[in-house]
């Protein structure tokens, strides 16, 4: 006999892994779908247990909702990448540092040029 | 079903151990068909068709952004890894058969259809529902329009 809160809360630990020690976007994105399935999973193998109805019917609300986040958030990392030209997280976070630093030093040497 | 939980975690895993993102989502798509048969053999049938249906147009997407991102590298990736990522996976879903939480009991009567549940008590949250798909579904268009536009 299988329990299902243990099983969502395995598929659920399996995301929050991948969410915090992956560097791909993608992978961050993958992870992400799989915390939705098993907060889905949870909640439809719970109400069909009980025999509700009304568990199937907040899942479909569920399920749109989740593919048009996921359908966003696919669209900015897409710009992101081409943009930037990596899809490593670690990697993007340093270039916006690297930015601000400039923008701030060049912000410095306008100051001094004004004096 | 236990062999198909055992999947389910098996390919879970998968999808966020493995180095390449194309067997990644290979294995998310996996995992998405194995919680929809769990659904359907769990008398979910409406919610295995929806998981199965939505499912498969966000891995199509999935699967294009990946040839997109992914960097092509021609270095083979060791089997001995993916081996124990298995290995791994199989020992994370024994709790599954030795833990037990249990469902909490209900004197709740439970005699709501399901399209009576869609209709009747949640025709509001499906209408906005269709709205917001309906505005998502126009801004694409016109974000796709304005690119064409520009491009001219």
């Amino acid at each position: 006999m299988i329990d299902y809160i243990v099983l969502s809360m395995t598929l659920l630990a399996i995301g929050i892994y991948g969410l915090l020690t992956r560097r791909h976007i993608l992978k961050i994105l993958i992870s992400i779908e799989l915390i939705a399935t098993a907060a889905s999973m949870n909640f439809i193998l719970l109400a069909s247990s009980l025999n509700r109805a009304m568990g199937e019917t907040f899942l479909m609300l569920a399920f749109s909702t989740d593919t048009c986040i996921t359908g966003i958030v696919l669209a900015l990392l897409i710009i992101v990448a081409r943009k930037y030209g990596t899809a490593d997280i670690r990697k993007l976070a340093e270039i916006e540092w690297q930015e601000k630093v400039d923008e701030e030093k060049g912000n410095s040497k306008e100051i001094e040029g004004d004096v | 079903m236990e062999l198909l939980a055992i999947g389910l975690v098996v390919s879970a895993f998968l999808a966020v151990v493995l180095d390449d993102a194309v067997y990644s989502v290979a294995s998310l798509a996996v995992t998405v068909t194995l919680v929809a048969i769990l659904y359907s053999l769990n008398d979910a049938g409406f919610a295995a068709v929806f998981q199965l249906g939505i499912s498969v147009g966000t891995l199509a997407v999935l699967f294009l952004s990946c040839e997109t991102l992914s960097e092509k590298t021609n270095e083979r990736k060791p089997l001995r890894k993916a081996l124990l990522a298995m290995a791994v996976a199989i020992l994370l879903s024994v709790p599954c058969f030795l833990v037990s939480v249990g469902i909490p009991s209900t004197s709740i009567s439970s005699d709501v259809s399901f399209s009576e549940a869609l209709w009747n008590l949640r025709a509001i949250d499906i209408i906005l529902q269709g709205l917001v798909i309906m505005t998502v579904g126009l801004g694409i268009v016109i974000v796709l329009q304005t690119k064409k536009e520009r491009s001219k």
